[in-house]
């Protein structure tokens, strides 16, 4: 245990994502050494993108206004949503050649980390199933236990209402990130989508 | 599959261990507490397998150091490949082959196959249930990729099904029960085809172990081995749903392949409780070299036999008995004494004090 500032430091750090306590330890020690200027600007690029940045109120991306460049564009509504974890499989699609809308749900179900259907953005969902016309509703969780579960889940949420949903093939590296897949293999995955019945 | 050369640095007692091996039978001479077994588990752990001691990295680390490495040239037909390990206290543990990084850890055993038989085997009969299942599991997945990747997505699966039931603080709420059907689809998944391989693994592994005792032992007594796992009766959706309000109340999951357990019946009688020590003994051995030789037939490679003070445990004729049993693949065995029954002729011996290596 250290001192005031220093453990407080440590703390928060803590609490970032994949950050175990010797991380942190390790983090806030390299952040002391750090010249002034540059620790003020890691201070000043996180605050920056919290007063900048939030999400879109419709796709819950993250967006500089309200409603996301995607979600303004009229040439995106193709019937098509795609449902996604993270912003960043947006960029994975986009990369990939979709051209309809998305929804970020932020997270994937995952009880390890208190993650239950409450926490994600499944609600936002709903209602834009209802407001939106969708005719086809693509699952594109990553391929591993907790996106797969969350496409299940999914699933059973959406079957009363008589949309088509489909699954994003599992051609994809199985345990992997939408991420980390190249565009033609994602491509190929989007392409190769199955449908769910229920 | 030849390991010709293994280094070891700070692990457990070896500070700088460099030695060559050749395809032949390779004696350690030290006294316990020398660093003997360490080598056995140094290699051992080449194969992508846990310690067969079951130690964490921290105890693998030599102390006043972060990281040990294990290091290693092996061939296998003709081709030669560097194997380097990092197991460190600080971060994740890594590992390379010819500079290529591994998923998973496991995955070294498309390199290195290996066997070991260790003077705890005895655990094998009298121990917990996980022990035999380690035992079955560790076997199917040295050549069935498919099967690794569901044994870890179970564990995985069981730990998100697990914190689900205990947040549920007993109570079997609609959202439990929604999110319950979710996790047993995928449970049940993973669990039917670890349930199926483990049967279909059985099936062959079982009379060769029979076979081998009946060799070892030197009397003809019947072994059959099965697997424990009333699950499988109904399959475990039904099983899931029979056990549910047991799960919740006790906030894990009750049912399935990671409770079956190994049953092996000696003359029809359980060998865990009826068998007697010299019994179980050979029965021990008998998985050994079973597992041997399911490897070699299902890889059609010599996996490396070690044998880590096996023979000061045995008698003369079941000593004798055991070397006729043995493959004709590379074998390191230690002994503290040298002295090695009869049928055993090492090509080389090595010495070892203080966990180094000293020409004898
Ligand atoms: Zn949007």
């Amino acid at each position: 245990m250290y001192d005031g500032p220093v453990q407080d430091l440590i703390d928060e750090l803590g609490r970032l994502p994949g950050v175990g306590p010797k991380s942190a330890q390790r983090i806030a020690f390299y952040l002391l050494k750090l010249p002034k200027g540059d620790a003020q600007q890691l201070a000043a690029a996180i605050v920056e993108v919290k007063e900048r940045i939030g999400f879109c109120d419709t796709c819950w991306n993250i967006s500089e206004s309200e409603r996301c460049s995607l979600c303004s564009d009229p040439q995106r509504q193709t019937g098509s949503l795609c449902v996604v974890e993270e912003p960043k499989d947006v960029i994975a699609l986009e990369r990939a050649g979709f051209r309809g809308r998305y929804h970020v749900l932020q997270g994937a179900l995952n009880p390890m980390e208190g993650i239950g259907p409450e926490q994600l953005r499944i609600r936002e969902l709903m209602s834009r199933i209802s407001d939106e016309e969708v005719q086809e509703l693509i699952l594109c969780t990553n391929p591993n236990i907790e996106g797969e579960a969350t496409a299940m889940y999914l699933s059973r949420q959406l079957q009363p209402l008589g949309i088509k949903v489909t699954r994003i093939a599992s051609g994809l590296p199985v345990g992997g990130d939408l991420e980390y897949a190249d565009e033609l293999t994602l491509g190929r995955a989007l392409e190769g989508r199955r449908e769910l019945q229920g | 599959m030849i390991i010709k050369r293994l280094w070891l640095t700070n692990f457990r007692n070896h500070d700088e261990t460099d030695v060559e091996l050749n395809d032949g039978t390779t004696l350690v001479v030290g006294l316990n507490g020398h660093g003997k077994t360490n080598l056995i588990e140094g290699l051992y752990l080449l194969s992508g397998a846990r310690s067969f001691r079951g130690a964490k990295v921290d105890a693998l680390v030599r102390s006043g150091h972060t990281s040990a490495y294990i290091r290693a040239e092996v061939e296998n037909e003709s081709r030669t490949s560097l194997i380097e390990i990092e197991l460190t206290t600080q971060g994740r543990s890594k590992a390379q082959v010819n500079k290529q990084k591994v998923k998973r850890f496991r995955d070294l055993g498309d390199t290195v196959r290996a066997v070991v038989f260790s003077p705890d085997d005895l655990e094998l009969i009298k121990g917990p249930p996980a022990i035999r299942r380690s035992l079955l599991d560790d076997t199917i997945a040295i050549t069935n990729p498919e099967f690794r990747a569901v044994r870890t997505d179970l564990d995985h699966i069981l730990r998100q099904r697990n914190n689900l039931l205990k947040q549920a603080k007993g109570r079997l709420s609609n959202d439990l029960e929604t999110s319950l059907i979710i996790w047993n689809e995928q449970l049940v998944n993973a669990a039917e085809l670890i349930g199926d391989t483990r049967e279909e693994f059985i099936h062959q592994f079982g009379p060769s172990v029979a076979d081998f005792y009946q060799q070892v032992a030197g009397r003809n007594d019947p072994v059959t081995l099965n697997i424990e796992a009333d699950w499988r009766h109904t399959g475990l959706a039904e099983a899931l749903v029979k056990s549910q309000d047991d799960e919740v109340r006790r906030g894990m999951t009750l049912v399935g392949p990671h409770r079956d357990d190994l049953l092996m019946l000696l003359n029809s009688l359980p060998s865990r409780s009826h068998a007697s020590q010299g019994e179980q003994r050979s029965l021990a051995l008998a998985l050994r070299l079973a597992t041997y030789l399911y490897i070699e037939k299902v890889s059609g490679d010599q996996p490396l036999v070690l044998l880590d003070d096996v023979f000061s445990e045995l008698d003369e004729t079941r000593a004798r008995r055991l070397v006729e049993c043995l493959p004709n693949s590379q074998i390191v065995l230690t002994s503290a004494t040298g002295t090695v029954p009869e049928g055993v002729n090492p090509s080389q011996t090595l010495s070892l004090e203080e966990g180094q290596v000293c020409a004898p």
